[in-house]
Protein backbone atom coordinates (compact mmCIF):
# COMPACT_ATOMS: atom_id res chain seq x y z
CA UNK A 1 0.00 0.00 0.00
CA UNK A 2 2.64 2.34 0.91
CA UNK A 3 4.55 1.52 -2.35
CA UNK A 4 1.45 2.64 -4.58
CA UNK A 5 0.93 5.39 -2.47
CA UNK A 6 4.70 6.84 -2.94
CA UNK A 7 4.49 5.82 -6.51
CA UNK A 8 1.27 8.23 -7.10
CA UNK A 9 3.42 10.61 -4.83
CA UNK A 10 5.94 10.41 -7.69
CA UNK A 11 4.13 10.29 -10.51
CA UNK A 12 1.90 13.31 -9.33
CA UNK A 13 5.17 15.22 -8.49
CA UNK A 14 6.48 14.53 -12.12
CA UNK A 15 3.04 15.95 -14.12
CA UNK A 16 3.32 19.05 -11.48
CA UNK A 17 6.83 19.00 -12.60
CA UNK A 18 6.21 18.97 -16.48
CA UNK A 19 3.51 21.56 -15.90
CA UNK A 20 4.80 24.04 -13.68
CA UNK A 21 8.62 23.82 -14.14
CA UNK A 22 10.85 23.68 -10.85
CA UNK A 23 7.66 24.50 -8.44
CA UNK A 24 7.22 20.88 -7.84
CA UNK A 25 10.46 19.98 -7.42
CA UNK A 26 11.10 19.84 -3.25
CA UNK A 27 7.88 18.01 -3.75
CA UNK A 28 9.57 14.96 -5.34
CA UNK A 29 13.04 15.57 -3.26
CA UNK A 30 10.72 15.30 -0.31
CA UNK A 31 9.41 12.08 -2.10
CA UNK A 32 12.45 10.34 -2.50
CA UNK A 33 12.05 6.79 -0.09
CA UNK A 34 14.26 7.32 2.70
CA UNK A 35 16.17 4.19 4.52
CA UNK A 36 18.87 4.48 7.02
CA UNK A 37 20.64 1.39 7.99
CA UNK A 38 22.35 1.62 11.15
CA UNK A 39 25.82 -1.06 11.56
CA UNK A 40 28.34 -0.99 8.89
CA UNK A 41 29.45 -5.01 9.39
CA UNK A 42 28.67 -7.73 7.10
CA UNK A 43 24.56 -6.94 7.48
CA UNK A 44 24.41 -3.74 7.54
CA UNK A 45 26.52 -2.80 4.72
CA UNK A 46 25.46 -5.40 2.47
CA UNK A 47 21.87 -4.23 2.74
CA UNK A 48 22.36 -0.64 2.03
CA UNK A 49 24.68 -1.33 -0.95
CA UNK A 50 22.10 -3.65 -2.52
CA UNK A 51 19.15 -0.79 -1.53
CA UNK A 52 21.43 1.41 -2.78
CA UNK A 53 22.94 -0.46 -5.81
CA UNK A 54 19.46 -1.78 -7.30
CA UNK A 55 17.23 1.71 -6.83
CA UNK A 56 19.61 3.14 -8.96
CA UNK A 57 19.25 6.47 -6.99
CA UNK A 58 15.48 5.87 -6.35
CA UNK A 59 16.02 5.36 -2.77
CA UNK A 60 18.27 7.92 -0.33
CA UNK A 61 20.61 4.93 1.70
CA UNK A 62 22.24 6.59 4.37
CA UNK A 63 24.37 4.11 6.10
CA UNK A 64 25.15 5.46 9.99
CA UNK A 65 28.60 3.52 11.38
CA UNK A 66 31.18 4.73 13.69
CA UNK A 67 34.12 3.36 12.69
CA UNK A 68 35.64 4.63 9.44
CA UNK A 69 36.97 0.76 8.71
CA UNK A 70 36.14 -2.40 9.42
CA UNK A 71 38.11 -5.31 10.46
CA UNK A 72 36.04 -8.65 9.96
CA UNK A 73 35.64 -10.83 12.93
CA UNK A 74 35.79 -13.39 10.29
CA UNK A 75 39.25 -14.79 9.20
CA UNK A 76 40.17 -12.64 12.69
CA UNK A 77 41.69 -16.05 14.09
CA UNK A 78 43.63 -16.53 10.48
CA UNK A 79 45.43 -13.14 11.66
CA UNK A 80 46.06 -14.52 15.53
CA UNK A 81 47.62 -17.84 13.79
CA UNK A 82 49.46 -15.57 11.65
CA UNK A 83 47.85 -17.14 8.58
CA UNK A 84 46.71 -13.31 7.89
CA UNK A 85 47.96 -10.14 8.13
CA UNK A 86 45.89 -7.43 9.93
CA UNK A 87 45.90 -5.21 6.73
CA UNK A 88 43.96 -8.36 4.75
CA UNK A 89 41.24 -8.47 7.14
CA UNK A 90 40.77 -4.55 7.25
CA UNK A 91 38.02 -2.47 4.88
CA UNK A 92 37.12 0.82 4.11
CA UNK A 93 33.51 1.94 3.20
CA UNK A 94 34.83 4.17 0.71
CA UNK A 95 33.51 2.60 -2.65
CA UNK A 96 30.63 1.87 -1.09
CA UNK A 97 29.75 5.98 -0.96
CA UNK A 98 31.93 7.04 -4.45
CA UNK A 99 30.06 3.86 -6.58
CA UNK A 100 27.05 3.53 -5.19
CA UNK A 101 26.00 6.72 -3.85
CA UNK A 102 25.19 5.94 -0.13
CA UNK A 103 25.60 8.46 2.50
CA UNK A 104 28.20 8.00 5.01
CA UNK A 105 27.66 9.12 8.78
CA UNK A 106 30.31 8.10 11.37
CA UNK A 107 28.62 8.49 14.53
CA UNK A 108 26.66 6.52 16.98
CA UNK A 109 23.02 5.69 16.42
CA UNK A 110 21.73 7.01 19.71
CA UNK A 111 18.50 6.14 19.73
CA UNK A 112 15.16 5.98 17.65
CA UNK A 113 11.57 7.14 17.71
CA UNK A 114 9.48 4.63 16.12
CA UNK A 115 5.95 6.39 15.73
CA UNK A 116 8.11 9.43 14.28
CA UNK A 117 10.43 7.75 12.46
CA UNK A 118 13.62 8.92 13.33
CA UNK A 119 16.85 8.27 14.19
CA UNK A 120 18.83 10.21 16.67
CA UNK A 121 22.41 9.91 16.29
CA UNK A 122 25.34 10.73 18.75
CA UNK A 123 25.34 14.53 17.86
CA UNK A 124 21.46 15.14 18.52
CA UNK A 125 21.04 15.41 15.03
CA UNK A 126 18.17 13.39 13.22
CA UNK A 127 17.70 11.27 10.31
CA UNK A 128 14.40 10.46 8.90
CA UNK A 129 13.22 7.12 7.38
CA UNK A 130 10.89 5.22 5.80
CA UNK A 131 12.28 2.20 6.47
CA UNK A 132 14.84 1.30 9.11
CA UNK A 133 17.05 -1.58 8.62
CA UNK A 134 19.06 -3.04 11.92
CA UNK A 135 22.36 -4.67 11.84
CA UNK A 136 23.39 -4.03 15.17
CA UNK A 137 25.04 -7.03 15.84
CA UNK A 138 26.22 -8.41 19.37
CA UNK A 139 27.03 -6.86 22.61
CA UNK A 140 28.76 -8.62 25.49
CA UNK A 141 27.02 -9.81 28.60
CA UNK A 142 30.08 -8.20 30.78
CA UNK A 143 28.56 -9.97 33.78
CA UNK A 144 28.15 -13.33 32.39
CA UNK A 145 31.78 -14.20 34.04
CA UNK A 146 32.12 -14.19 37.87
CA UNK A 147 34.82 -11.25 38.36
CA UNK A 148 35.42 -9.97 34.77
CA UNK A 149 33.83 -7.25 33.69
CA UNK A 150 34.64 -4.29 31.31
CA UNK A 151 36.81 -3.02 33.31
CA UNK A 152 38.94 -6.25 32.51
CA UNK A 153 39.05 -6.95 29.00
CA UNK A 154 42.50 -5.07 28.52
CA UNK A 155 43.90 -8.14 31.17
CA UNK A 156 41.36 -10.68 30.06
CA UNK A 157 40.73 -9.83 26.43
CA UNK A 158 37.92 -11.15 24.22
CA UNK A 159 38.45 -10.28 21.00
CA UNK A 160 34.69 -11.30 20.14
CA UNK A 161 34.58 -7.78 18.47
CA UNK A 162 37.25 -7.87 15.95
CA UNK A 163 39.81 -4.42 15.81
CA UNK A 164 41.84 -3.15 19.08
CA UNK A 165 41.15 -6.40 21.36
CA UNK A 166 42.24 -8.27 17.84
CA UNK A 167 45.04 -7.18 18.43
CA UNK A 168 45.86 -7.29 21.98
CA UNK A 169 44.72 -11.45 21.75
CA UNK A 170 47.32 -11.79 19.53
CA UNK A 171 50.34 -9.96 20.89
CA UNK A 172 49.32 -11.51 24.60
CA UNK A 173 49.66 -14.99 22.23
CA UNK A 174 52.59 -14.12 20.68
CA UNK A 175 54.42 -13.17 24.35
CA UNK A 176 53.56 -16.77 25.93
CA UNK A 177 56.51 -18.59 27.04
CA UNK A 178 56.99 -22.43 26.16
CA UNK A 179 55.07 -24.13 28.92
CA UNK A 180 52.41 -21.41 29.26
CA UNK A 181 49.18 -22.25 30.46
CA UNK A 182 46.13 -20.48 28.03
CA UNK A 183 42.14 -20.82 29.66
CA UNK A 184 39.83 -20.05 27.14
CA UNK A 185 36.54 -19.47 28.65
CA UNK A 186 33.59 -20.37 26.00
CA UNK A 187 30.34 -19.25 25.83
CA UNK A 188 26.69 -20.40 26.34
CA UNK A 189 24.34 -20.28 23.04
CA UNK A 190 23.25 -18.36 21.46
CA UNK A 191 26.39 -16.79 20.15
CA UNK A 192 27.95 -14.87 17.18
CA UNK A 193 29.87 -17.60 15.27
CA UNK A 194 29.32 -20.54 16.35
CA UNK A 195 32.78 -22.57 15.61
CA UNK A 196 34.55 -19.52 16.18
CA UNK A 197 36.07 -20.23 19.80
CA UNK A 198 37.39 -23.60 18.23
CA UNK A 199 38.86 -22.38 15.10
CA UNK A 200 40.14 -19.71 17.71
CA UNK A 201 41.92 -22.26 20.15
CA UNK A 202 43.88 -24.27 16.43
CA UNK A 203 44.94 -20.88 15.56
CA UNK A 204 46.16 -20.22 18.83
CA UNK A 205 48.09 -23.63 19.05
CA UNK A 206 49.14 -23.16 15.17
CA UNK A 207 50.92 -20.10 16.18
CA UNK A 208 52.60 -21.54 19.46
CA UNK A 209 53.63 -25.06 17.30
CA UNK A 210 54.82 -22.27 14.69
CA UNK A 211 56.95 -20.95 17.72
CA UNK A 212 58.01 -23.88 18.74
CA UNK A 213 56.38 -23.72 22.09
CA UNK A 214 54.88 -27.34 21.89
CA UNK A 215 54.86 -27.16 25.90
CA UNK A 216 52.02 -25.12 25.98
CA UNK A 217 48.54 -25.70 27.39
CA UNK A 218 45.31 -24.67 25.55
CA UNK A 219 42.19 -25.11 28.19
CA UNK A 220 38.84 -24.63 27.16
CA UNK A 221 36.43 -24.61 29.82
CA UNK A 222 32.69 -24.42 27.43
CA UNK A 223 29.48 -23.33 29.01
CA UNK A 224 28.31 -25.71 26.65
CA UNK A 225 28.27 -29.95 26.96
CA UNK A 226 29.10 -29.93 22.75
CA UNK A 227 29.69 -27.17 20.38
CA UNK A 228 29.82 -26.59 16.34
CA UNK A 229 32.00 -29.00 14.32
CA UNK A 230 32.76 -30.76 17.53
CA UNK A 231 34.11 -34.52 16.17
CA UNK A 232 36.03 -32.52 13.15
CA UNK A 233 37.77 -29.98 15.39
CA UNK A 234 38.73 -32.63 18.11
CA UNK A 235 40.24 -34.65 15.34
CA UNK A 236 42.22 -32.41 14.15
CA UNK A 237 43.68 -31.15 17.72
CA UNK A 238 44.85 -34.82 18.21
CA UNK A 239 46.45 -34.93 15.29
CA UNK A 240 48.19 -31.65 14.53
CA UNK A 241 48.47 -30.54 18.39
CA UNK A 242 48.25 -33.94 20.84
CA UNK A 243 48.35 -33.23 24.22
CA UNK A 244 48.38 -29.35 23.45
CA UNK A 245 44.60 -28.61 24.16
CA UNK A 246 42.26 -29.62 26.37
CA UNK A 247 38.05 -29.21 26.36
CA UNK A 248 36.35 -29.25 29.25
CA UNK A 249 32.56 -29.55 29.18
CA UNK A 250 30.41 -27.62 32.00
CA UNK A 251 29.59 -31.47 33.56
CA UNK A 252 33.72 -31.82 33.62
CA UNK A 253 34.61 -28.63 35.42
CA UNK A 254 31.62 -27.99 37.03
CA UNK A 255 31.43 -24.20 35.65
CA UNK A 256 33.04 -21.12 36.37
CA UNK A 257 33.04 -19.86 39.75
CA UNK A 258 35.15 -16.80 39.52
CA UNK A 259 37.88 -15.61 37.32
CA UNK A 260 40.37 -12.93 38.80
CA UNK A 261 42.08 -11.08 36.79
CA UNK A 262 44.90 -9.90 39.73
CA UNK A 263 46.39 -12.73 39.29
CA UNK A 264 45.50 -14.34 36.09
CA UNK A 265 43.65 -17.23 38.03
CA UNK A 266 40.64 -18.92 36.98
CA UNK A 267 38.70 -21.09 39.21
CA UNK A 268 35.95 -23.40 38.26
CA UNK A 269 33.62 -25.77 40.56
CA UNK A 270 36.88 -28.23 39.72
CA UNK A 271 39.88 -27.52 39.58
CA UNK A 272 41.70 -23.61 40.12
CA UNK A 273 43.99 -22.82 37.44
CA UNK A 274 46.44 -20.42 39.13
CA UNK A 275 48.98 -17.49 36.96
CA UNK A 276 47.83 -18.38 33.56
CA UNK A 277 50.08 -17.03 30.70
CA UNK A 278 46.79 -15.72 28.80
CA UNK A 279 43.10 -16.16 29.74
CA UNK A 280 40.31 -15.08 26.70
CA UNK A 281 37.57 -14.59 28.39
CA UNK A 282 34.39 -14.84 25.51
CA UNK A 283 31.34 -14.60 27.80
CA UNK A 284 27.62 -14.13 27.02
CA UNK A 285 26.05 -12.01 24.33
CA UNK A 286 22.71 -10.47 23.70
CA UNK A 287 21.86 -8.10 20.36
CA UNK A 288 23.44 -4.80 20.36
CA UNK A 289 22.24 -2.07 22.26
CA UNK A 290 20.46 0.08 19.73
CA UNK A 291 17.90 -2.58 19.19
CA UNK A 292 17.74 -3.50 23.07
CA UNK A 293 16.83 0.09 23.90
CA UNK A 294 14.14 0.39 21.13
CA UNK A 295 12.27 -2.65 23.05
CA UNK A 296 12.80 -4.77 19.63
CA UNK A 297 14.00 -7.97 21.47
CA UNK A 298 12.50 -10.40 23.00
CA UNK A 299 13.07 -12.50 26.71
CA UNK A 300 16.13 -14.15 24.60
CA UNK A 301 18.04 -10.60 24.42
CA UNK A 302 17.70 -10.91 20.49
CA UNK A 303 15.28 -10.06 17.78
CA UNK A 304 12.17 -11.81 16.86
CA UNK A 305 11.88 -11.48 12.68
CA UNK A 306 9.38 -12.18 10.30
CA UNK A 307 11.37 -15.30 8.57
CA UNK A 308 9.65 -14.03 5.51
CA UNK A 309 11.18 -10.86 4.54
CA UNK A 310 13.75 -9.70 8.12
CA UNK A 311 11.32 -7.81 9.47
CA UNK A 312 11.10 -6.82 12.97
CA UNK A 313 8.03 -8.67 14.54
CA UNK A 314 7.39 -5.34 16.78
CA UNK A 315 7.64 -2.87 13.68
CA UNK A 316 6.79 -3.29 10.66
CA UNK A 317 9.06 -0.37 9.29
CA UNK A 318 12.21 -1.83 10.41
CA UNK A 319 14.14 -4.53 9.50
CA UNK A 320 16.58 -6.44 11.59
CA UNK A 321 19.26 -8.66 10.41
CA UNK A 322 22.61 -10.22 11.20
CA UNK A 323 23.35 -11.46 14.59
CA UNK A 324 21.16 -9.25 16.29
CA UNK A 325 18.13 -11.48 15.03
CA UNK A 326 16.69 -14.59 16.13
CA UNK A 327 17.19 -16.57 12.39
CA UNK A 328 15.56 -19.46 13.21
CA UNK A 329 18.08 -22.62 11.91
CA UNK A 330 20.84 -20.00 10.47
CA UNK A 331 23.52 -19.85 12.38
CA UNK A 332 25.03 -15.96 13.59
CA UNK A 333 27.72 -15.45 10.99
CA UNK A 334 28.40 -13.03 8.31
CA UNK A 335 27.35 -15.22 5.65
CA UNK A 336 24.05 -15.55 7.40
CA UNK A 337 24.22 -11.42 7.74
CA UNK A 338 25.29 -10.96 4.34
CA UNK A 339 22.32 -13.32 2.73
CA UNK A 340 19.73 -11.83 5.24
CA UNK A 341 20.87 -8.31 4.22
CA UNK A 342 19.83 -9.19 0.27
CA UNK A 343 16.51 -10.85 1.48
CA UNK A 344 15.47 -7.30 3.05
CA UNK A 345 17.13 -5.00 0.53
CA UNK A 346 15.19 -6.88 -2.01
CA UNK A 347 12.14 -6.04 0.37
CA UNK A 348 12.63 -3.01 1.25
CA UNK A 349 12.66 -1.82 -2.52
CA UNK A 350 9.81 -3.72 -3.26
CA UNK A 351 8.24 -1.72 -0.68
CA UNK A 352 9.43 1.49 -1.58
CA UNK A 353 10.17 1.46 -5.18
CA UNK A 354 8.00 -1.18 -6.63
CA UNK A 355 10.94 -3.74 -7.68
CA UNK A 356 9.42 -6.71 -8.00
CA UNK A 357 10.12 -9.57 -4.77
CA UNK A 358 10.65 -13.06 -4.51
CA UNK A 359 10.09 -15.43 -1.46
CA UNK A 360 13.67 -14.79 0.56
CA UNK A 361 16.00 -18.07 0.41
CA UNK A 362 18.86 -18.26 2.73
CA UNK A 363 22.08 -19.60 2.96
CA UNK A 364 25.13 -19.92 5.03
CA UNK A 365 28.76 -21.72 5.20
CA UNK A 366 30.99 -21.59 7.99
CA UNK A 367 34.40 -22.32 7.22
CA UNK A 368 37.06 -23.48 9.99
CA UNK A 369 41.03 -23.50 9.61
CA UNK A 370 42.44 -25.71 11.50
CA UNK A 371 46.19 -26.12 10.68
CA UNK A 372 47.89 -25.15 7.35
CA UNK A 373 45.55 -26.10 4.43
CA UNK A 374 43.22 -28.67 6.98
CA UNK A 375 40.21 -26.42 6.63
CA UNK A 376 36.33 -28.03 7.39
CA UNK A 377 32.94 -26.44 6.91
CA UNK A 378 29.06 -26.66 7.61
CA UNK A 379 26.55 -24.87 6.54
CA UNK A 380 22.90 -25.17 4.85
CA UNK A 381 20.10 -23.72 2.95
CA UNK A 382 17.15 -22.11 4.46
CA UNK A 383 13.61 -20.78 3.41
CA UNK A 384 10.64 -19.87 5.55
CA UNK A 385 8.93 -22.24 7.06
CA UNK A 386 6.83 -23.33 10.03
CA UNK A 387 7.19 -19.74 11.50
CA UNK A 388 11.10 -19.30 11.50
CA UNK A 389 14.09 -19.77 9.28
CA UNK A 390 13.93 -23.20 8.57
CA UNK A 391 17.59 -25.39 7.45
CA UNK A 392 15.31 -27.34 3.85
CA UNK A 393 19.60 -28.97 3.82
CA UNK A 394 22.56 -29.06 5.82
CA UNK A 395 26.05 -30.36 4.67
CA UNK A 396 29.28 -30.77 6.96
CA UNK A 397 32.43 -32.13 6.20
CA UNK A 398 33.49 -35.58 7.57
CA UNK A 399 36.01 -36.80 9.50
CA UNK A 400 39.20 -38.78 7.89
CA UNK A 401 39.01 -36.49 4.70
CA UNK A 402 41.73 -36.40 2.26
CA UNK A 403 44.89 -33.61 3.05
CA UNK A 404 43.43 -33.14 -0.77
CA UNK A 405 39.99 -32.32 0.22
CA UNK A 406 41.10 -29.98 3.13
CA UNK A 407 43.27 -28.46 0.98
CA UNK A 408 40.57 -27.49 -1.67
CA UNK A 409 38.26 -26.00 1.22
CA UNK A 410 41.09 -23.83 2.58
CA UNK A 411 41.20 -22.55 -1.38
CA UNK A 412 37.29 -22.01 -1.16
CA UNK A 413 37.72 -20.96 2.83
CA UNK A 414 39.98 -17.96 0.74
CA UNK A 415 37.98 -17.49 -2.39
CA UNK A 416 34.97 -16.96 -0.24
CA UNK A 417 36.45 -14.25 2.17
CA UNK A 418 37.91 -12.29 -1.02
CA UNK A 419 34.19 -12.79 -2.78
CA UNK A 420 32.73 -11.69 0.78
CA UNK A 421 34.35 -8.68 1.26
CA UNK A 422 33.78 -7.61 -2.56
CA UNK A 423 30.14 -8.12 -2.36
CA UNK A 424 29.84 -6.04 1.05
CA UNK A 425 32.37 -3.27 0.52
CA UNK A 426 33.31 -3.45 -3.23
CA UNK B 1 2.91 -21.31 0.45
CA UNK B 2 3.54 -18.56 -1.92
CA UNK B 3 7.18 -20.38 -2.50
CA UNK B 4 5.60 -23.47 -3.79
CA UNK B 5 2.83 -22.11 -6.31
CA UNK B 6 6.17 -19.42 -7.53
CA UNK B 7 8.23 -22.73 -7.89
CA UNK B 8 5.64 -23.97 -9.70
CA UNK B 9 5.29 -21.14 -12.55
CA UNK B 10 8.60 -20.84 -12.30
CA UNK B 11 8.97 -24.60 -14.16
CA UNK B 12 6.50 -23.73 -16.59
CA UNK B 13 8.50 -20.72 -17.76
CA UNK B 14 11.78 -23.12 -17.56
CA UNK B 15 10.21 -26.04 -19.69
CA UNK B 16 9.26 -23.70 -22.23
CA UNK B 17 13.19 -21.85 -22.05
CA UNK B 18 14.79 -25.46 -22.42
CA UNK B 19 12.39 -26.67 -25.50
CA UNK B 20 13.98 -23.02 -27.21
CA UNK B 21 17.51 -24.12 -26.57
CA UNK B 22 18.25 -20.82 -24.06
CA UNK B 23 16.83 -17.99 -26.40
CA UNK B 24 17.49 -14.46 -25.20
CA UNK B 25 15.26 -14.80 -21.99
CA UNK B 26 12.73 -12.27 -21.06
CA UNK B 27 13.74 -9.51 -18.95
CA UNK B 28 11.53 -10.55 -16.06
CA UNK B 29 13.72 -14.16 -15.77
CA UNK B 30 17.10 -11.85 -16.03
CA UNK B 31 15.64 -10.31 -12.60
CA UNK B 32 14.85 -13.25 -11.37
CA UNK B 33 18.17 -14.50 -12.45
CA UNK B 34 19.80 -11.47 -10.59
CA UNK B 35 18.35 -12.21 -7.29
CA UNK B 36 19.15 -15.59 -7.49
CA UNK B 37 22.25 -14.66 -8.40
CA UNK B 38 22.49 -12.85 -5.37
CA UNK B 39 23.41 -15.85 -3.66
CA UNK B 40 26.27 -16.75 -6.14
CA UNK B 41 28.28 -13.66 -5.56
CA UNK B 42 28.85 -14.25 -1.91
CA UNK B 43 31.66 -15.96 -3.15
CA UNK B 44 31.94 -16.36 -6.85
CA UNK B 45 32.74 -12.53 -7.53
CA UNK B 46 30.00 -10.77 -9.67
CA UNK B 47 33.07 -9.21 -11.78
CA UNK B 48 34.96 -12.45 -12.60
CA UNK B 49 37.42 -12.17 -10.30
CA UNK B 50 38.77 -15.32 -9.15
CA UNK B 51 40.70 -15.49 -5.55
CA UNK B 52 40.42 -19.45 -5.07
CA UNK B 53 36.59 -19.71 -6.08
CA UNK B 54 35.90 -20.11 -9.48
CA UNK B 55 34.91 -17.39 -11.74
CA UNK B 56 31.24 -18.04 -13.34
CA UNK B 57 30.47 -14.94 -14.99
CA UNK B 58 30.15 -15.08 -18.90
CA UNK B 59 29.48 -18.58 -18.86
CA UNK B 60 27.74 -19.54 -22.15
CA UNK B 61 24.37 -20.71 -20.74
CA UNK B 62 24.36 -23.89 -21.72
CA UNK B 63 27.28 -24.92 -19.65
CA UNK B 64 26.23 -22.96 -17.14
CA UNK B 65 23.19 -24.95 -16.93
CA UNK B 66 25.17 -28.11 -17.41
CA UNK B 67 27.55 -27.56 -14.45
CA UNK B 68 24.66 -27.36 -11.84
CA UNK B 69 23.45 -30.66 -12.89
CA UNK B 70 26.77 -31.84 -12.12
CA UNK B 71 25.93 -30.97 -8.80
CA UNK B 72 22.47 -31.76 -9.13
CA UNK B 73 23.31 -35.60 -9.91
CA UNK B 74 26.41 -35.59 -7.82
CA UNK B 75 28.84 -36.50 -10.43
CA UNK B 76 30.97 -33.33 -8.45
CA UNK B 77 31.02 -34.07 -5.06
CA UNK B 78 31.72 -30.24 -3.43
CA UNK B 79 28.47 -30.39 -0.36
CA UNK B 80 27.96 -26.69 -1.02
CA UNK B 81 27.03 -26.68 -5.05
CA UNK B 82 25.32 -29.93 -4.46
CA UNK B 83 22.50 -28.35 -1.48
CA UNK B 84 22.77 -24.90 -3.79
CA UNK B 85 21.75 -27.42 -6.64
CA UNK B 86 19.29 -29.30 -5.23
CA UNK B 87 17.37 -26.50 -4.20
CA UNK B 88 17.01 -25.10 -7.95
CA UNK B 89 14.52 -25.63 -10.46
CA UNK B 90 14.95 -26.09 -13.80
CA UNK B 91 13.71 -22.80 -14.54
CA UNK B 92 15.90 -21.29 -11.81
CA UNK B 93 19.12 -22.38 -12.73
CA UNK B 94 18.01 -21.35 -17.11
CA UNK B 95 17.35 -18.18 -15.33
CA UNK B 96 20.62 -17.87 -13.17
CA UNK B 97 22.50 -18.95 -16.27
CA UNK B 98 20.76 -16.05 -18.69
CA UNK B 99 22.11 -13.68 -16.11
CA UNK B 100 25.91 -14.77 -15.76
CA UNK B 101 26.57 -15.15 -19.58
CA UNK B 102 24.94 -11.62 -20.50
CA UNK B 103 27.22 -10.23 -18.03
CA UNK B 104 29.70 -11.16 -20.81
CA UNK B 105 33.32 -12.52 -20.07
CA UNK B 106 34.89 -10.74 -17.09
CA UNK B 107 37.75 -8.16 -17.33
CA UNK B 108 40.88 -10.15 -15.72
CA UNK B 109 43.85 -8.90 -15.63
CA UNK B 110 47.06 -11.03 -17.04
CA UNK B 111 47.72 -12.80 -14.14
CA UNK B 112 44.77 -14.35 -13.16
CA UNK B 113 43.10 -17.78 -14.25
CA UNK B 114 40.68 -17.43 -16.81
CA UNK B 115 37.25 -17.92 -16.05
CA UNK B 116 36.42 -22.24 -14.76
CA UNK B 117 39.93 -23.00 -14.81
CA UNK B 118 40.22 -22.32 -11.34
CA UNK B 119 40.48 -25.89 -10.27
CA UNK B 120 42.84 -27.00 -13.03
CA UNK B 121 39.34 -28.18 -15.03
CA UNK B 122 36.88 -25.94 -16.65
CA UNK B 123 33.12 -27.36 -17.30
CA UNK B 124 33.21 -29.81 -20.29
CA UNK B 125 30.62 -29.93 -23.13
CA UNK B 126 29.08 -33.05 -21.30
CA UNK B 127 29.31 -31.81 -17.97
CA UNK B 128 31.79 -34.41 -16.66
CA UNK B 129 34.15 -32.82 -14.60
CA UNK B 130 35.01 -33.98 -11.33
CA UNK B 131 36.12 -31.51 -8.93
CA UNK B 132 35.09 -28.47 -7.10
Amino acid sequence: MITRRRFGQLAGGSVLTAAAGGVAAPAIAQGKAKVVVIGGGAGGATAAKYIAKDSAGAIEVTLVEPSKQFVTCFHSNLYLGGVKKFEEITHTYDKLASAHGIKLNHQLAASVDRDKKQVKLADGSMLAYDRLVLSPGIDLKYDSVPGWGKEHEETMPHAWKAGPQTKLLKAKLDAVADGGVIIMIAPPNPFRCPPGPYERVSMMAHALKAAGKTKCKIIVLDAKDKFSKQALFMEGWAAQYPGMIEWLAPSVHDGIKSVDPKTNTVTTGFETYKGAALVNVIPAQMAGAFARDAGLVNESGYCPIDPTNMKSAKDANIYIIGDACIAGDMPKSAFAANSQAKAAAMMVRGELAGAKTFPARYANTCWSLIDTDNTVKVGGRYEAKDGKISAVENFISQTGETAALRKQTQEENIGWYAGITADIFG
Amino acid sequence: MAIGSNRFAGIAVATAVLLSNFPALAAADIAYGEYLANECVTCHQRSGNYSGIPSITGWPAETFVQALNTYRWRERTNPIMQTIADQLTDADMAALAAYFEQLGPPQLSSDEPAPGKACGDAPTADGKTKTC
